[in-house]
């Protein structure tokens, strides 16, 4: 009785990434252990894939 | 006046807008409704006629009628780090907030109504064609003949999920997949399915509309690609996004989208076939802009930024106030 698009699922991939950065209330802002804005890093950001379009968010349908 | 960011810490790439709004001196106050009762405090008065509400976090208190826009960009579920979270914490937090906002003359990106109205992918379709988008013959059906009788006339197709959602228990991913010819369509009869008639690509395009600003992007696709890899989330990227021209057809229809959805920022997806036509996949209200940002230097951040600031151009999504009022 499985629906018919469910025929074409496939495990999400299960990203286990740790961010290096952390967000920091008084600027409002992710930033890097040395104290740089994580946003202006963009070689980090491609490497965790977190400014990207993804299928599978949890609690997101918009990507 | 504040620029009010609902979104979760992690989401860096609001930094991006964050950043510019800083640099152009523009006061932002960032907050997660999953922190209300435990972070983040609220409070509204409608006395004498007039309405005035607060909101707190971090040690920063603004007045809703000092807003001047509101970003709604990856919210969190309204109380859900409470220290006593229930469905019932979250209703009443999700009316108190949304609710006393709706009361403010901030405009939106998006409005809550309108982006609600906007997930439905179905209604993007229809929506895309009254604006007069090419959208590839699609059938959403529980009927197993019909899918037959579909898959006979278009006999290339590939399906997808009708509301974009993932199942997740256990989590799994469900790409726009191609659909062989010989395929049993008995299955359709036990969930909606989303049949389409699959466009032979060049290209992936990603355009992303602020406003009335058009920013689109192109990925070509690989010539020696397999035809089976149609969802370009999951095919093998061997090019960056780089930036790209609207045709003035697609641009027309596109701000004819935007003014019908009554949206202030959307992300589309198009695939353009062979004669350089763009199809209309579909337009996330939400969707991510970083990784086109970053791929083509196309100024989004600072153009969203502006658009919060109240500096750039308006579009019919900015209603201000009421929905759809002229700002």
């Amino acid at each position: 009785m499985q629906p018919f698009t469910l025929n074409y699922a496939r495990p999400a991939v299960q990203l286990d990434v740790t961010t290096p950065y952390a967000y920091d209330s008084g600027l409002q802002l992710n930033v890097l252990p040395d104290g740089r804005i994580a946003a202006t890093d963009h070689a980090t950001l491609r490497a965790l894939g977190t400014t990207t379009s993804t299928a599978g968010s949890k609690t997101h349908f918009d990507d | 006046m504040t620029v009010l960011i609902l979104t979760s810490e992690e989401d860096v790439t609001a930094d991006m807008v964050v950043l510019r709004l800083g640099e152009a001196g523009v006061p932002v106050v960032r907050l997660d409704p999953a922190d209300l009762t435990n972070g983040v405090a609220l409070s509204g008065e409608y006395v004498r006629g007039a309405c005035r509400g607060q909101l707190s976090v971090g040690g920063r208190l603004v007045s809703m009628d000092g807003l001047r826009s509101v970003w709604v960009r990856r919210p969190g579920t309204p109380a859900a780090r409470a220290a006593a979270p229930s469905a019932w914490l979250t209703e009443e937090s999700s009316q108190a907030l949304y609710g006393m906002l709706r009361c403010g003359d901030a405009r939106w990106m998006n409005h809550p109504d309108a982006a609600r109205r906007a997930r439905h992918k179905p209604w993007q379709l229809g929506l895309a064609q009254r604006s007069g988008l090419a959208v590839p013959a699609t059938l959403i059906t529980t009927f197993p003949q019909a899918a037959r009788e579909f898959a006979e006339r278009f006999p290339d197709l590939v399906v997808k999920p009708v509301s974009g959602a993932h199942p997740q228990e256990p989590p799994r991913s469900v790409p726009t997949s191609r659909v062989a010819p010989d395929t049993d369509f008995t299955a359709v009869a036990y969930g909606p399915t989303l049949l389409q008639r699959r466009i032979a690509k060049r290209a992936d395009i990603r355009l992303t509309v602020v406003g009335d600003t058009l920013l689109a992007a192109r990925k070509p696709v690989d010539p020696d690609a397999h035809p089976d890899d149609v969802d370009v989330r999951f095919a093998p990227s061997v090019s960056p996004w780089q930036p790209a021209k609207v045709p003035p057809r697609v641009a027309e229809g596109v701000l004819r989208y935007m003014a019908g959805a009554e949206l202030a920022y959307g992300a589309f997806d198009f695939a353009e076939d062979a004669d350089g036509v763009w199809w209309f996949l579909e337009c996330n209200q939400s969707g991510q802009f970083g990784f086109v940002e970053m791929d083509t230097g196309q100024p989004i951040a600072a153009t969203i930024a502006k658009w919060l600031a109240g500096q750039g151009s308006t579009g019919d999504g900015c209603a201000r106030g009421e929905r759809g009022a002229p700002s």
